[in-house]
Order: C-alpha cells, then structure tokens, then sequence
C-alpha cells in the first residue's frame, strides 16, 4: 500500500514537470490542425512562434493588424460589426487551433495557485481555524459526506480525487472574473472539459474492469442481449460526450453573452449581472454538478 | 435543364435533406427522453422526500430507469450521426 | 448565389418574428402560471403576502430571461447591418436558423422555469417558514433549465456571426447542402431542448413541493434534484453535438 501511494504522488510530480517543461519552452505558439494558410497545403499541425505580448489588439493598432493578417476591413463582409468580428477572433482564432498555449499557461496558473493553496491551508491549520481553514473545511466535509454516502465508508479515499476535480473546475470557472487581459476560464476551451470527463470515466472503467475482472466486464456490455453490444457502447461514449458538453456549453455561452451583450452596449455598462449570474452561479453549480454525475457514475459501476 | 446540372441537383438535395433528417431525428428524439426522465427524476424527488432513510435504492432506482429511457435519444444520436457522416 | 436584397429581408424578418415570437408565448404562460399560483396562495396565507409576491417577481424575472435573449437575437437580426451587404442563400437559411433556434430553444425551458415557479409558490403557500430554502432551491433548479436556452443562444450566435456572408468557391450542391445544414443546426437545437427543458423544470418543481413538505431533508433532495436534472439534460447535449456538427462539419 505504501508503494503504491509513492508511485501516485511520482506520476503526479511527474506530470506537473512536464506541464512546466511544455509551458515554458513553447510559451506563445500554437498548433494547428487543418489548412495552413501560407502554403494551403494540408497538414497535420504547423507551430506559429508569436509571443502573446507581440501580438497586436486590433483596437489599439488597427494599420498593423490588417497589414499583418493581410485583411481589408474584414468585419465588413464576413461579420456584422467591428466589434463583434473582433470577439469572434478573440475566442476562436484566425485558424482551427487544437492546442493553444494560452490555455496550458492558464492551467499552468490555476495548477500553481491550487498548490499553493494547498500547501498554505496545511502549514497554516490550527485547533484555532482562521476563517479561510473554515470555509475549506466545510467544502471539504461536503463532499466527504457525498462521497461517503455515495460509496460507502471504506471508500472514503475518493475524497481527494473528487474535491479536486471540484476545486480545478470551481477556480477555472471563476477566473473569468479577473480583469487580466489574456485571462480566461480554461473551461471556456473544449479541450479541458472534454480531457476531464475522459479522465472521469476512464477511471469508472478501470477500476469497474479491476473489480469484476474482464469477462464480466465484457457480459456488462451484453445485456440484454449479445447484438445491443454496440449501442451499449455507443451509451458509454454519449457519458463522456454528455458530461464534458454540459460544462463546456454552460462556460462558453455564459462566456459568448457576456462578451456580446458588452460589446453592444458599448462596454458603458459593465455587465455585472450577467457575470454574477453565469460565472459565479452557474460556475458554482456546474462544478457541482460535473462532481456529482462523475461520482455517480463510479457509484453504479463499483457498489454492489 | 441540362442532364449534368439535374445530377448535381438532385445529388445537392440528396445530401441537404440528409442533413435535415438528422436534425429532425435528433431534434423530435430528444423529445420523449427529455420529458421522460424528467418525470422519473420529480417523482425520485418526492420518493426521497417521502422516505429520506432509503434514498440510496431510490436514486439508484432513478439512474437506472433514466438510463433506459435514454436509450431511445442514444439511437436518434446514431441516427443522427449516420446520415451526417456516411451519407454522400 | 446573391441573394436579392428584398428577399433577404424576407428571411430576416421572419427569423426575427419567429424568434421574438414563439419566444413570447412560452414565457408569458410561464410567468403566467407562477402568477395563478400566487393568486391561488394568497387566497390561503394572506399574512405572507410579502413573500409569495417577492418570490413571484424573481421567479418571473428568470422565466422572461429566455424571452430576453430571443428579443436580443430578434434585435440583431433586424438592425445588426446584415442587409446591408452582399449574401448568398446558405447565409440568408443561417439567418433564418438562428431565428428559429433561440425561439423554439426558450420554449421548454420557459415552460419548466414556470412548472418548477408555480411549485415553488404552492410550497411557500403551504410551509411560510420555509420561503427562504424554497426560494433557493427554485433558483438553483431554474439554473439548471435556463441552460437549455443557453445552448440555443449560443448556437443562434454561432449562426450569425461565424458563418461567412459568401461562400469561398460556391458550387449549386454546396449551396443546397449548407443551407439545410444551418437551418437544420437551429432547428435541432430549438425542438431538442424542449423535452428536455420540461422535464428539468418537473423535477425542479417537485423538489420544491417536497422540501415545504419534509424540509429537514432539505439536502437530499436537492442532491437527488441535482443528478437527476443533469441526466435528463444529456439529450439536449446530444441535440448540441449535432448542431455543432452541422455548422462546422458539414
């Protein structure tokens, strides 16, 4: 038991060094997937190296910005107002990119920041709680309870994997709120949700596949009859899609309104409403939401 | 009208009403297993209400009834996904 | 494929009715139902007469939401400079397709926002003491429905601004597939969240009638509120994953 607990924490620090390595050395450029614009050759991805401090706001220098992407005033003819053509670029890119090293930068962050606040909740804990040692305290108790109610008692070592997921999708989501420039929730990006919910239900599936051993694992997939084994499949799948779309959807079009509804109103009135409703509401309750189906799931597949 | 230009035609629409078939499946599939499980879920709801100590069997009860009723929204999905890809 | 100016009105008038339209309907029976309910509620706790109102001009506030972005969309569409430039047919059945999505979108979710309203204030009507945990547990379960209406806003957004005003190398077939393609992404995320929608706002509405009954298993039942709204959503998220495919794949 002690053994495998060193391996878990070796891995973990394992894959922290290699998010730094990645951060750091390819800071700023993006891969692509798609048509390369220069050439229009297809390919597989192509490295554009563009620091994210060179880059040029269109509102600040717009003789750059069209000289450098080679566009005559392309709100024009494609989109319906400056502003707008200018959010849309700002949120999806000129091109198709798969992985943009902004978001592993802003993982990187929020990663940095968890840490250290995990190792300040611990050095600073005392019989004596400060407030903040409350307020985690009682997050923590919360979803011990759920975990413990959920998958029983001897199952209470759950407890970490689902509070951080809790805790990484709660910080993504209201780091909108951060008037930074280059600052954006990680879960706007299709990417982060979709890698959590694989990560969510491959962890059922293993631990469902280490329970039962693979042939029952395999009858599980065969009922009720041998020939439904596909869309059983097809079910399985529709978990990840289902689970991972929900937040995504939920962060980008709370993301899309905001920036819209701004933007047509001319950024005077600052929308504080609408951020305090889709980024700290709803936030709050997709994250919750995304722990307790992730929970659920693991509950079905592992209680007997 | 020029024979080339009915071919193109006819295959433009071929591939348009595809495309409009899996959003009508998709869309009128999603229906029934909407209502449906929201159904099952409001009357978890009061079950649990009713007798809080056996909220365990209910809930499973529910996931295990809703995953069933979903089943038919999985096959539109199928559907779905079949006339968008494969059909030319 | 130049569409005429006049016949591109045509479509953009349309989507913006349509829009604000359907839109209206379902919002104002929802709002309409939470208003009987308080009527009714009144009648039998006249002393919490402050609170049966302030839960309905919350409530009514939430379930107008999904009207207001359909009237933003509508908005858009008539004064957002569209017709002032040059589009082919696929752009003008996009327009159209964002009309209809935000239109049929709201409509479930309006009607569940309503359903899970109206309980909420049957509730207060039979437990006063309890009006603040209703009341929060109303919210919460019409956060959960209003993202029905998320997703048709988002996708009605897609369809305005990042589908280009001309194709880049039009052909007939291309034009014929694209149009059905996006008046197809709207119309599939307009009818698939309204199953959806109404189921959510069900389950919403008999949380909030079973916490005034039996609120000291208040957390309970918002837990099992919460897993099970979330899985009825999943067929308005499959619904979602077709519109995306159909504008950017197709």
């Amino acid at each position: 038991m002690k053994s495998k607990k060193m391996s878990l924490k070796t891995v973990l620090i394992v894959f922290f060094l290699i998010e730094l390595i990645i951060a750091f050395f390819f800071l700023g450029s993006t891969l692509h997937i798609g048509t390369n614009p220069d050439t229009g050759q297809k390919i597989w991805f192509e490295k554009k190296t563009e620091t994210m401090n060179q880059e040029i706001d269109f509102d600040i220098q717009p003789d750059l910005y069209v000289e450098k992407y080679n566009v005559e005033e392309p709100w024009k003819f494609t989109y319906g107002s400056k502003n707008l053509y200018d959010i849309f670029v700002k949120m999806f890119g000129t091109g198709s990119a798969i992985l943009n090293f902004r978001l592993w930068r802003m993982i990187l962050y929020l990663d940095i920041f968890m840490i250290l606040l995990a190792l300040f909740i611990r050095f600073k804990s005392s019989k004596i709680p400060s407030k903040i040692q409350v307020v985690f305290e009682m997050v923590y108790g919360f979803i011990d309870d759920l975990v413990a109610e959920t998958l029983g008692d001897n199952k209470r070592h759950f407890t970490k994997f689902f509070l951080t997921i809790f805790l990484f999708i709660f910080f993504s989501n209201w780091s909108a709120l951060l008037p930074i420039p280059g600052i954006s929730e990680p879960t706007k990006n299709l990417n982060v949700p979709l890698g959590l919910g694989f990560m969510s239900i491959g962890l059922v599936h293993f631990l469902s596949l280490r329970k039962k051993g693979i042939i029952d694992y395999a009858k599980g997939f065969c009922e009720p009859f041998f020939i439904m084994a596909p869309l059983n499949i097809v079910g399985e799948v529709s978990k990840v899609i289902s689970i991972s779309f929900r937040l995504f959807g939920n962060i980008f079009g709370g993301a899309i309104i905001t920036l819209v509804i701004s933007s047509l109103t001319k950024n005077v009135i600052v929308p504080i409403g609408l951020n305090l409703f889709f980024t700290m509401f709803a936030g709050t309750i997709q994250a919750f939401v995304f722990t307790m189906l992730a929970l659920t799931y693991l509950s079905m597949e592992i209680v007997d | 009208m020029d024979p080339n230009t009915t071919q193109i035609l006819a295959s433009g629409i071929a591939k348009g009403a595809a495309f409009l078939g899996a959003g009508i499946c998709m869309g009128i599939g999603a229906l029934g297993p909407g209502v449906g499980e929201g159904y099952v879920a409001g009357k978890a709801c009061e079950g649990v209400a009713r007798s809080p100590e056996q909220a365990g069997l209910i809930t499973r009860t529910m996931l295990i009834g809703q995953a069933v009723s979903e089943s038919t929204g999985i096959y539109s999905l199928v559907i779905a996904l079949l006339l968008i890809f494969t059909t030319s | 494929m130049i569409v005429q100016a006049d016949i591109l009105k045509v479509f953009l008038y349309l989507g913006a009715a349509l829009s604000t339209g359907i839109a209206s309907l379902s919002a104002g029976y929802g709002e309409g139902f939470a208003a009987a309910h308080t009527a009714r509620a009144m009648m039998r706790q006249p002393n919490a007469n402050n609170n049966l109102t302030r839960t309905m001009l919350i409530s009514q506030a939430i379930v107008e939401s999904g009207a207001i972005f359909a009237l933003v969309i509508s908005m858009l569409l008539l004064f957002g400079g569209f017709t002032s430039r040059e589009t082919d047919w696929a752009k003008a059945f996009s327009l159209l397709g964002a009309g209809l999505a935000i239109g049929l979108g709201c409509t479930g979710p309006n009607f569940g926002s309503g359903y899970s309203a109206g309980m909420a204030i049957d509730g207060i009507a039979r437990n006063p003491s309890k009006s603040g945990r209703i009341t929060a547990n109303m919210l919460i379960g019409q956060a959960i429905t209003e993202s029905g209406t998320i997703f048709s806003l988002v996708i009605s957004l897609l369809l305005l601004y990042t589908v280009p005003a001309q194709m880049e190398d039009p052909t007939l077939m291309k034009i014929i597939v694209k149009s059905c393609a996006y008046l197809t992404a709207g119309l599939v995320i307009g009818i698939g969240t309204f199953g959806p929608g109404a189921g959510i706002g069900y389950v919403a509405g008999k949380a909030n009638i079973s916490i005034s009954k039996h609120s000291k298993d208040q957390g309970l039942i918002t837990r099992t509120m919460f897993l099970g709204a979330a899985v009825s959503e999943s067929t308005a998220i499959y619904a979602l994953v077709v519109a995306f495919l159909l504008i950017f794949v197709s």
